[in-house]
């Protein structure tokens, strides 16, 4: 069993899609082990945190490389796999395989992209109607998608989510009394986690991103104070340096997606935490232009007609 | 007979229907009606009806196009009937979609080829004076590209009718049809005869050449390729030197773009003398240009046009540019002067050159020579490149890139082994040891393969007394990542150091690892193991004592590991090394 599962891994490391069945049964099985999984998931330090990657394969990659592969290094991914990008496809399938073949070496949690809306806007739900001739894949992922995590805690101290804070959560334990297994609502706690965004203001503010809110230094200050954390990591957010800290180093916001969309010319970081939490941002640049970053004009794939 | 008649009666209708899909359909298998319809019937009534019918969408008519150019003629009773499809043609030829243009004068052309000189006289080449004096303009932008199929099969009278309708259209008020006259210029010019060149093709081109439209302009740098090559050199220089000259001045970046990108052609077709007066000039300009797109087309051009000149004027001409955009393209392309030069030139002229380069802001430039030494290593040889080199060698080597790290790092093994084993510790040692802790994994990993392949060339005596002490020393860094080099660093290459070096040192460092509180090392350890267990294997019966007495115990406690990941690579281990094992036995 691991092995056709490694075979699998092998195959979308080289951005070659599996078949529909075998995306099935990946869906099926990463679905018994996220539900096992709290809605704050516990994860142990070391480990690396990484932000939106939005289909961008070949720049995964590239991050790979410059923070070594799963399963030698631990992953915390926060989200925003899918959609802008070529590849959201193998993007979302490689980090799933990981997930189930290394279920303690590699954590995935919810972006506000994981959602059948805003996928069937933003370029998912096209690219497997394209790569697969049907929107069965998209379906199942987007069944995997109710199970991630909302957030996750590393050793006690460092929060991440994708989005940000709630006005409806003081406590993570409020977080864990969520019922999460459903599509992202329009509004509350669950739909601000993924939405929100820090800004300079006092308290809280209305977003203009029409979802979440916007929140400032004071409500992070008495949020990690309230839980004892020593950092809320987040994503959702483009972040032309790789990384942004803000507020007196209590959060940052993490971007792993360089060049973004291929072309705002940003680069990207992840932000590795050894064994003592210590943190060490490594910033990282698109991948070569002349592989295949961007897919050349060419018909679209029959692949398993 | 009514049965096989009737699914042509049913296309027939299709043809008819209000349904685009329908329609479209019928036309796809218009060669089966005409099967059906018979020879006769195909003339008289399908002919006449799909003249009519032409009404339709772009899409339908696209196809109608497509089929009667797929030797149709066949249907309609063979060659001597084909020119009864140019009809319906021409109409095609004339509407607005310029795909369903191009689709019909493709058909046109390949029916052409198949008329004999009366069809074409009576046929073809009066469908090519409509459709070039046609009133509205897409006719006579249609016609530009049937002259060159046409002319060469028409009588001498029409000939000569024929270049005046192509000077006429090269003069047309609409710049469309001026544009697809510069576009078919060519083509056309290479069925005239050399006289006619000169005396037609000639006056054409220069007209269109100094059209007011950038984009008619632009369109003519093929055609004086096509001229120019007509020509014998000295005809080049009494005509064309002038419109050369104003080409690749051209107040239009668009223009300058064009010659830049077809600049080898361009001179390749004016010949060597123009080429040493006029274009080694006109390059350097084309390099210097002020629209970087301009530059980067030029720069491409590089290898062959080196081909074309002398190699002193490479040097002196060529080499002195400034933009960064040139540089990275040229930094691709450099290297691949040296084959040309030889050896004395590339030690004398491009050597300086490269190191200049190597020290190049641009990132992309630096890479690029870097990536491409090799081809400069024939000419020259190691010896004297690895010299030269090293101090550029020593900077790069901290470069921000990652990427042109790891190309140097791939170089190092070939340097090694022209540098000697003492020169080699003194210049490179340490920092062939500095790469193991480098930030980026991928370095890492290089870094290690580095150390395995320099085992190879110094031997194992030498890793044991150079290497083997640096990369145990990373075994304490608190980091868990730069930990598992160590680990990966001795799986990498224990199997070129020897049993007892195996035994003693390293297999110690690999132990301590066992109890590291992070279990990504553990499993690792698991795998390293693994590859100890098989190299000891290799070294007979004191190894596999090691292997019983050492390492299966320890890899034994390593499968009740808590962490799942270890448990399955420590039995995975195990697995292979008791299979080793009882293979040995």
């Amino acid at each position: 069993m691991p092995s056709d599962l490694d075979k699998q891994i092998e195959q979308l490391k080289r951005c070659e899609p599996i078949s529909e069945t075998q995306v099935k049964e990946l869906c099926i099985k990463a679905r018994e082990i996220l539900v096992e999984e709290g809605n704050v998931q516990y994860v142990d330090a070391p480990v690396t945190i990484c932000g939106d990657i939005h289909g961008q394969f070949f720049d995964l990659l590239e991050l790979f490389k410059v923070g070594r592969f799963c399963p030698d290094a631990n992953y915390l991914f926060m989200g925003d796999f899918v959609d802008r990008g070529f590849y959201s496809v193998e993007t979302f399938l490689l980090l799933l395989a990981f997930k189930v073949r290394y279920p303690d070496r590699i954590t995935l949690i919810r972006g506000n992209h994981e959602s059948r809306q805003i996928t069937q806007v933003y370029g998912f739900y096209d690219e497997c109607q394209r790569k697969y001739g049907s929107a069965n894949v998209w379906r199942y992922c987007c069944e995997v998608f109710d199970y991630l995590a909302l957030a996750a805690v590393v050793d006690g101290r460092v929060f991440c989510v994708h989005g940000g804070l709630s006005p409806n959560v003081e406590t993570v334990d409020q977080i864990r009394a969520i019922d999460r297994k459903q599509e992202v609502p329009h509004d509350g706690a669950m739909c601000d986690l993924l939405w929100s965004d820090p800004d300079d203001i006092k308290g809280w503010g209305l977003s203009p991103r029409g979802a979440g809110f916007l929140f400032g230094s004071d409500i992070v200050k008495s949020f990690s104070h309230t839980n004892r954390i020593d950092l809320i990591a987040r994503a959702h957010q483009l972040a032309m340096e790789g990384y942004k800290l803000m507020f007196d180093r209590m959060i940052v916001t993490v971007w792993s997606a360089p060049n973004y969309c291929y072309r705002c010319g940003n680069v990207a970081s992840i932000l590795e935490l050894d064994e003592n939490l210590q943190q060490e941002y490594k910033v990282f640049q698109h991948a070569p232009t002349d592989t295949r970053s961007i897919p050349a004009k060419r018909p679209p794939p029959q692949y398993f007609l | 007979m009514a049965e096989d008649l009737y699914p042509i009666a049913i296309l027939i209708d299709e043809l008819k229907s209000e349904d685009v899909a329908l329609r479209l359909n019928a036309i796809r298998r218009l060669s089966t009606i005409a099967l059906a319809l018979g020879p006769s019937r195909a003339r008289d009534d399908l002919i006449p009806f799909l003249q009519e019918s032409l009404d339709d969408e772009d899409e339908v008519l696209l196809a109608l196009a497509d089929e009667l150019g797929k030797n149709f003629e066949d249907y309609l009773g063979g060659r001597e009937y084909a020119h009864l499809l140019l009809g319906p043609l021409e109409n095609l030829a004339a509407v607005e979609e310029t795909l369903v243009r191009d689709k019909a004068t493709e058909s046109i052309s390949k029916i052409v080829a198949v008329l004999t000189p009366d069809q074409t006289e009576q046929y073809a080449v009066p469908l090519l004076r409509k459709l070039s004096t046609g009133e509205w303009f897409t006719s006579r932008i249609s016609s530009a590209s049937l002259y060159a199929p046409i002319y060469p099969r028409a009588s001498e009278a029409s000939k000569e009718e024929i270049r005046r309708l192509y000077a006429a259209i090269a003069q047309d008020d609409t710049p469309m049809v001026r544009r697809a006259a510069a576009k078919h210029l060519g083509e056309f010019a290479k069925k005239l005869s050399k006289e006619h060149v000169l005396s037609d093709a000639l006056a054409i081109y220069i007209r269109l050449s100094i059209d007011e439209q950038d984009s008619v302009r632009l369109l003519t740098v093929e055609d004086l390729i096509a001229i120019a090559e007509q020509m014998a050199p000295h005809q080049v220089k009494e005509h064309l030197l002038g419109s050369i000259r104003q080409t690749y001045q051209d107040k239009s970046w668009r223009v300058r773009y064009m010659v830049a990108n077809t600049f080898v052609k361009l001179a390749e077709a004016v010949g060597p003398d123009i080429v040493r007066d006029e274009l080694v000039a006109a390059y350097v300009m084309l390099l210097k240009d002020n629209e970087a797109e301009v530059r980067t087309a030029g720069a491409g051009q590089i290898p062959g046009f080196a081909k074309l000149i002398p190699p002193e004027t490479i040097l002196s001409r060529l080499l002195p540019y400034q933009s960064q955009h040139v540089r990275a393209a040229l930094g691709g392309q450099i290297t691949g002067l040296a084959p040309l030069l030889g050896k004395e030139a590339t030690i004398e002229h491009l050597l300086p050159l490269f190191l200049h380069l190597l020290k190049d802001e641009f990132p992309d430039v630096r890479l690029n020579i870097i990536s491409k030494l090799e081809q400069v290593n024939n000419v020259i040889g190691i010896d004297l490149l690895s010299q030269s080199l090293l101090p550029a060698i020593v900077d790069l080597a901290e470069d921000k890139q990652w990427r042109v790290r790891q190309a140097i790092i791939e170089y190092i093994p070939l340097l090694a082994t022209q540098l000697g084993v003492s020169f080699f510790d003194e210049q490179l040692g340490s920092l062939c040891m500095s790469w193991l802790g480098d930030n980026v994994y991928s370095i890492r990993e290089a870094a290690t393969v580095n150390l395995k392949r320099l085992t190879d060339v110094f031997g194992p005596e030498w890793a044991n007394n150079t290497i083997v002490p640096k990369v145990l020393q990373m075994g304490s860094h608190p980091n868990y990542l730069y930990r598992m080099t160590t680990v990966f660093a001795i799986t990498t290459i224990a199997p070129s150091l020897s049993p007892e070096v195996i035994q003693g040192a390293v297999l110690q460092t690999v132990l301590t690892l066992v109890d590291d509180p992070i279990p990504n090392i553990r499993f690792n350890v698991a795998k390293s193991l693994e590859v100890l267990a098989a190299t000891l294997l290799e070294s007979g019966p004191m190894g596999q004592e090691v292997i019983q007495r050492t390492i299966v115990p320890v890899v034994e406690t390593l499968k009740e590991d808590t962490d799942a990941d270890v448990r399955y690579f420590a039995s995975r281990a195990l697995e292979h090394t008791l299979g080793l094992e009882t293979i040995g036995r």
